[in-house]
């Protein structure tokens, strides 16, 4: 059984293979983030207000730092949620 | 000299007159202390993502200047004294955004220094150069 399932799984990634991720921000090659624009932030902050974790987004170690940094800052300055209301 | 940015929310209760007069105030304060301002940006009232002191909104007003570290303390001790402003946050920009290039550029200018100078050196005989027969030949003419 055990075997059969892992046939069914590697099949699936052969004819559906995972869209692959990268980091949006060496893309457009920034280096500061800065947490005034909102509307950047706001994608990597759903609805819950959770920060979304690198796995998720592609985005590398660096970015993801200077990413968690701005969205904290952006909290503090009520510009973001804490919690979901 | 160091480049600050300090960003402070004004409460809703003031009317937009009274907010400006503030901005005014505080803008005072860094040209008093000899900083110089370079760039001020008011979003104007814009509403918060969570109620901060049971206000639903803010004016957002952001500073950028450049001066010594007594500014953002002296504009700290203001912000606290006073009921109507209700966050406050400074930032030192050039910390953040050029610890690790300077630490490149160091390992850098180490390396490439002798040849950064005989490209300029090359470059500038280059144009030395090219001018000089354009000239003739406007002469033969």
């Amino acid at each position: 059984m055990a075997r059969e399932e892992r046939m069914e799984r590697s099949s699936y990634k052969k004819f559906f293979p995972p869209k692959k991720k990268f980091c949006r921000f060496c893309q457009r090659n920034i280096k500061f983030i800065d947490y005034k624009n909102v509307d950047i932030l706001k994608k990597y902050v759903p609805d819950r207000g959770k920060i979304s974790p690198r796995r998720v987004t592609g985005t590398c170690a660096f970015h993801q730092r200077k990413l968690a940094m701005a969205v904290k800052r952006a909290r503090l300055m009520g510009m973001l949620p804490y919690v979901e209301n | 000299m160091r480049l600050y940015e300090t960003g402070f929310l004004i409460s809703p209760t003031l009317s937009e007159e009274e907010a400006e007069a503030i901005i005014l105030q505080m803008a005072e304060v860094v040209s008093q202390k000899n900083g110089k301002m370079i760039k001020q940006e008011k979003w104007g009232k814009r509403r918060m993502a969570y109620p901060i002191k049971k206000a639903g909104d803010a004016y957002y007003v952001f500073f950028h200047y450049e001066g010594g570290p007594e500014i953002p303390q002296e504009l700290g001790r203001r912000f606290r004294q006073m009921d109507t402003i209700l966050r406050y946050l400074t930032l030192n920009k050039e910390t953040q955004a050029n610890v690790r290039k300077k630490k490149k550029a160091e390992k850098r200018s180490k390396v490439k220094e002798p040849a950064a100078e005989e490209e300029t050196a090359e470059s500038l005989s280059a144009k030395g150069q090219s001018p000089a027969p354009a000239e003739k030949k406007r002469e033969e003419e």
